[in-house]
């Protein structure tokens, strides 16, 4: 089957949309779990971009990194902070540092800002998937706002989560996947970093009976 | 020279894997002293031949070592073995205390492996994404280390170290990709379009709008990990939390693999830029974490958050040292990393000393060192004063040597006019150098005051009622009087293997 590129970018923009999309519904859900589930839905969507671009270029190493998205990111990753939000006693984010609406249009700014930054950039990048690029960063933008934003230590770590999977996607998009052993690497390092925050969510819940990281002030001047 | 490099690699990966099976103190010690040795006596090796024949490439292109990244091995080493000695007396004395259950003993050891591994392979990584996934590899290691006693205050430094140092490094990746991405163009897509052999030689084809973007991620990732201002919150918090010898670890050695991540890729964007560019973006973050540091000093009452902050503040002088730059300036940085990561561990090593009798932090309650552990006074006071660079100590050499740079060149300010036109500051050259310069010392003589005042208050009068009096030699004491020899003697003379590495690290810098 014979795709025109004009065509195929298309598709992949249109993937990529759905990935940021994902991302302001993750900033306007309050409960825990829903936000584990966005995310999950995030990656899937992630995998989908990166098989597109995988199938438009013929770059088969990028079918491995998608196979392995999907396995650690929709598949373990939720799965270990749903077992984690199960423990926990709170189920939804009661106080924000910054409320819906406001998070929303700060979002939206930080999309702005990000096709600011990259404008200059983007012409070198593959006909294919150049405005990827710039959606990649809007996206890890927003998750770093998300674990600003946010106080719970499950959402911090999906806000960083998020900011991995725009990484992630500006990887894929920009430069058709990163050399293997890269790939590789950061996908061990991201699993163990998840596991790693799913431990100390269940040993803060028993040393401060609460994971909300506002209480986290014992060491504050 | 394969043979070296691999041992380099295994040893410590075959140490932790062994450390897990193991639940005996001595022969967890033994297997820890063994592999560092191991590990010094190859990076010996390497030095040499490094020095003799240049840099080379082992393992299919995935190793990568020259003079600058011997000398940052040479560090890791030699605070590295220092530490394991320490640890000999210091976990054995935790252990009999009853703070650490003898069971999790072996995990500690695990850990400290894994930490020193990551370090080595983000040190001999040709790819700078390889290096990427070893640098946060030493995040996931480390932040267990530091939260090791498992009290509140612990948990807490753990999870703000692991969250924010995560976060920082992300950036950095999105760095590394955007390097890649630049790189694609002038290299094709092959799986070598990441290693620093294949850019240096092409790095002034690279596109120079994407680079100055991926520098600016990478120098905001890893100076995180470094601890520079304003993305230093994580780490006064860590190095009170964290046992001794990971405090010594983490100060002397990891904040200098993150510079060393940094200088490489300087390198790389000098090329294609301006060493104009990086060098003030370098020391604009060096003079923010030297001031806020140096003001910080003076209000501390926590002695290991004094030494904390006394390791932003060294950081921020060496990174000005590098962003200044010139063959004085770029000397300068590299001597005073060596000189912090000696005189940072033993003050650490002294602390762990001072907390395990006075089982306090508070500065107000430790009185009368030197009749109470007159070895740990002793240590404690040379740490002080090579910190506060006075006169026979090395430090003061590579101070005046950046501050020498500073006064002569100014930092270089191009880059703000350049910058798209949205700062147009033009600097009058000489007197903001001047005013720097004045900056400079004056933060110096507030550091220096801070510190030292603090010090001297733990060390003399008389100690409080009910500690024992005196100390027993222990092997623990050994690392601190070499790493003391080591700081007074390399002010006077620099043996001739380090002198000549770091005149080769430091040409490797500024190479163009």
């Amino acid at each position: 089957m014979q795709i025109s590129p004009h065509t195929g970018s298309q598709l992949v923009d249109l993937c990529s949309a759905l990935l940021l999309l994902t991302c302001f519904a993750i900033v306007a859900q309050r409960r825990l779990s829903a936000c584990v589930d966005l995310f999950a839905l995030q990656s899937a969507f992630l995998v989908l971009t990166a098989a597109v671009v995988a199938f438009l270029t013929g770059n088969h190493h990028i079918y491995i990194a998608a196979a392995l998205t999907g396995v650690i990111k929709v598949v373990i990753i939720p799965r270990v902070l749903k077992k984690v939000i199960e423990r926990l006693n709170v189920k939804r984010e009661l106080v924000m540092n910054v409320n819906v609406p406001a998070g929303l249009l700060i979002c939206g700014a930080l999309v702005m800002l990000a096709f600011f930054i990259t404008q200059p950039i983007i012409p070198l990048g593959f006909l294919l998937t150049r405005d990827s690029l710039a959606i990649a960063l809007a996206i890890v933008l927003i998750g770093f706002f998300t674990m600003i934003a946010r106080q719970k230590a499950v959402t911090q770590l999906v806000g960083f989560l998020v900011m991995e999977n725009g990484l992630f996607l500006g990887a894929t998009a920009a430069t058709y996947g990163m050399p293997l052993i890269v790939e590789l690497g950061v996908f061990f390092d991201v699993l163990i970093a998840a596991l790693i925050a799913g431990i100390y969510t269940n040993r803060l819940q028993d040393a401060f009976d609460n994971v909300d990281t506002n209480h986290l002030t014992v060491l504050k001047e | 020279m394969i043979i070296e490099v691999l041992v380099l690699l295994i040893s410590p990966l075959l140490a932790g894997g062994l450390s897990l099976l193991i639940h005996r103190s001595s022969l967890l010690h033994a297997i820890n002293l063994t592999s560092m040795s191991l590990l010094v006596g190859a990076e010996i090796m390497i030095t040499r031949t490094v020095l003799k024949d240049g840099p080379f490439t082992a393992l299919g292109q995935l190793v990568y070592l020259d003079a600058l990244s011997v000398f940052i091995l040479f560090i890791i080493g030699a605070v590295g073995l220092a530490c394991s000695f320490y640890m000999r007396s210091y976990m054995d004395d935790q252990v009999a205390r009853g703070v650490i259950a003898p069971t999790r003993l072996n995990l500690f050891f695990f850990l400290f492996h894994m930490f020193l591994l990551a370090m080595v392979i983000a040190t001999v990584a040709n790819s700078v994404g390889v290096q990427w996934v070893a640098i946060e590899a030493t995040t996931l290691a480390t932040t267990f280390l530091i939260a090791f006693w498992r009290r509140r205050e612990s948990l807490e430094a753990g999870w703000k170290y692991l969250i924010l140092c995560s976060v920082g490094i992300s950036l950095a990746l999105f760095g590394v990709v955007l390097t890649y991405y630049s790189s694609l163009h002038v290299l094709g897509d092959v799986s070598e379009a990441l290693n620093v052999t294949q850019l240096l030689p092409v790095a002034d084809q690279l596109n120079p709008h994407v680079l100055k973007l991926a520098f600016i991620f990478i120098l905001v990732g890893y100076g995180t990990k470094v601890g520079l201002v304003p993305m230093h919150s994580w780490l006064p918090e860590a190095y009170t939390e964290a046992p001794a010898p990971v405090a010594a670890m983490l100060a002397g050695v990891l904040e200098i693999v993150a510079v060393y991540a940094i200088l490489r890729m300087k390198m790389i964007v000098d090329h294609a830029v301006s060493p104009a560019f990086t060098g003030g973006l370098l020391a604009l973050l060096g003079f923010a974490s030297f001031v806020t540091a140096a003001f910080f000093i003076l209000i501390q009452h926590n002695y290991k958050r004094l030494f904390a902050y006394s390791s932003i503040e060294h950081m921020g002088i060496a990174m000005i040292g590098f962003g200044v730059g010139g063959p004085l300036g770029a000397f300068g940085g590299l001597f005073h990393l060596l000189n912090h990561a000696f005189a940072k561990s033993m003050a650490f090593f002294a602390a762990g000393n001072i907390h395990r009798r006075f089982h306090t932090v508070e500065i107000g309650q430790v009185q009368g060192l030197a009749i109470a552990q007159p070895w740990t006074a002793m240590a404690l006071m040379i740490a002080g004063l090579a910190l506060s660079a006075l006169p026979p100590f090395a430090s003061f050499v590579s101070e005046v040597q950046i501050v020498t740079a500073l006064a002569a060149q100014g930092i270089p300010g191009q880059w703000l006019s350049n910058s798209g036109g949205m700062v147009t500051v033009a600097f009058s050259n000489r007197f903001t150098s001047l005013s720097l310069t004045g900056l400079f010392l004056l933060c110096s003589v507030l550091a220096f005051s801070g510190l030292l005042y603090r010090i001297t208050n733990m060390v003399w009068g008389t100690p409080p009622e009910g500690i024992v009096r005196g100390e027993a030699w222990t092997l623990g004491h050994l690392p601190i009087i070499v790493l003391a020899a080591a700081l007074v003697g390399f002010g006077f003379f620099l043996p001739q293997p380090i002198r000549q590495l770091l005149e080769e690290a430091t040409r490797i810098i500024l190479v163009h």
